[in-house]
């Protein structure tokens, strides 16, 4: 191949392989699925607060055993919002491919509950 | 009742997911137009690239904490490619269709020119999607990820599972078929008239 022919041709190839934007709605549907994925973790955290013992509660009372639930609170706070939804989207009915994107959502949070 | 080893242990755990989250959606933010853009060069259409692409970041997610480990800090987009790519190749599949159909629907991008430019400019561009569409797989791959996700060779070649000399040659032989091609067509056109 030629070299001008080559650079000509690379001209080309780049005019017609446009870096092509998503849609602004497929950016919103994609953080909604990953922030009701990281919400599920969110309440598996809080649901292991809830189930503090009376003896976990009264060491509580030791301002030197603060750190821990401080942490849960922030670490629960941050992965609830580790995805930051930007705004509501519309949705569209789930078929093919989407279909399949339910059912890795559903195996993600089997493995969140385990 | 939970012993405090046991919560501290869910406390860690629950920190390192709470970043690995983190990690996660700066990637996604940073490559979403990447992924997006090598589906739709895949599929030809912007439904399927949308489910492609949203697929690609959920399974990406899913196996995100591991490929991170594994990347040694190498960058991460050409392993969210490869997922892209086994997806789009196991779709075609799964419905028995040929890709090979689909890039041709392509509608080349406008051009800030002249019309008489534009209208030439898009015939030219037309035909070298065309012409991309006849490629084999392997190599019109290459190209969409040279040219549309600007990726380097090393880049490539991890997202196709191939050494960087292999994939060198293989994107100088898809880019040499295209000459070919368009010569071809160019001569086929030069003695129609």
């Amino acid at each position: 191949m030629t070299e001008p022919g080559k650079m000509e041709l690379e001209a080309l190839l780049a005019d017609a392989l446009r870096p092509i934007e998503p849609p602004e709605d497929l950016a919103g549907r994609v953080e909604n699925t990953l922030s009701a994925i990281t919400e599920q973790a969110a309440a598996a955290l809080g649901s292991w607060a809830d189930e503090l013992s009376d003896s976990e509660l009264e060491s509580l009372r030791d301002p030197r055993n603060w750190v821990r639930p401080v942490a849960a609170v922030a670490v629960g706070g941050a992965a609830a919002g580790a995805l930051v939804l930007v705004g509501a989207r519309r949705r569209r009915k789930p078929t093919g491919l989407r279909a399949n994107a339910g059912r890795v959502l559903a195996d993600l949070g089997a493995e969140l509950r385990r | 009742m939970i012993e405090p080893e046991t919560s501290e242990r869910a406390l860690s755990n629950a920190a390192s997911k709470a970043e690995l989250d983190r990690e996660f959606s700066d990637l996604y933010r940073a490559h979403l137009r990447d992924v997006y853009s090598y589906a739709y060069y895949r599929v030809g259409n912007h439904h399927d690239a949308e489910d492609l692409t949203e697929q690609a970041f959920l399974q990406a997610y899913r196996h995100f904490e591991r490929a991170r480990r594994e990347s040694d800090g190498r960058p991460m987009r050409p392993w969210l490619i490869r997922i892209a790519h086994n997806l789009a190749s196991n779709y075609y599949r799964d419905r028995s269709r040929r890709s090979e159909s689909s890039i041709d629907a392509v509608e080349p991008p406008a051009h800030p020119h002249s019309t008489e430019r534009v209208v030439e400019g898009r015939e030219e561009l037309r035909l070298v999607m065309r012409k991309l569409e006849g490629l084999p797989e392997d190599r019109r791959d290459a190209l969409i990820m040279r040219f549309a996700l600007g990726m380097s060779n090393r880049e490539i070649a991890r997202a196709l599972g191939r050494t960087d000399g292999a994939t060198k040659v293989l994107i100088h032989r898809a880019l040499k078929q295209l000459e070919e091609q368009m010569a071809a067509e160019d001569e086929g056109g030069a003695s129609d008239d």
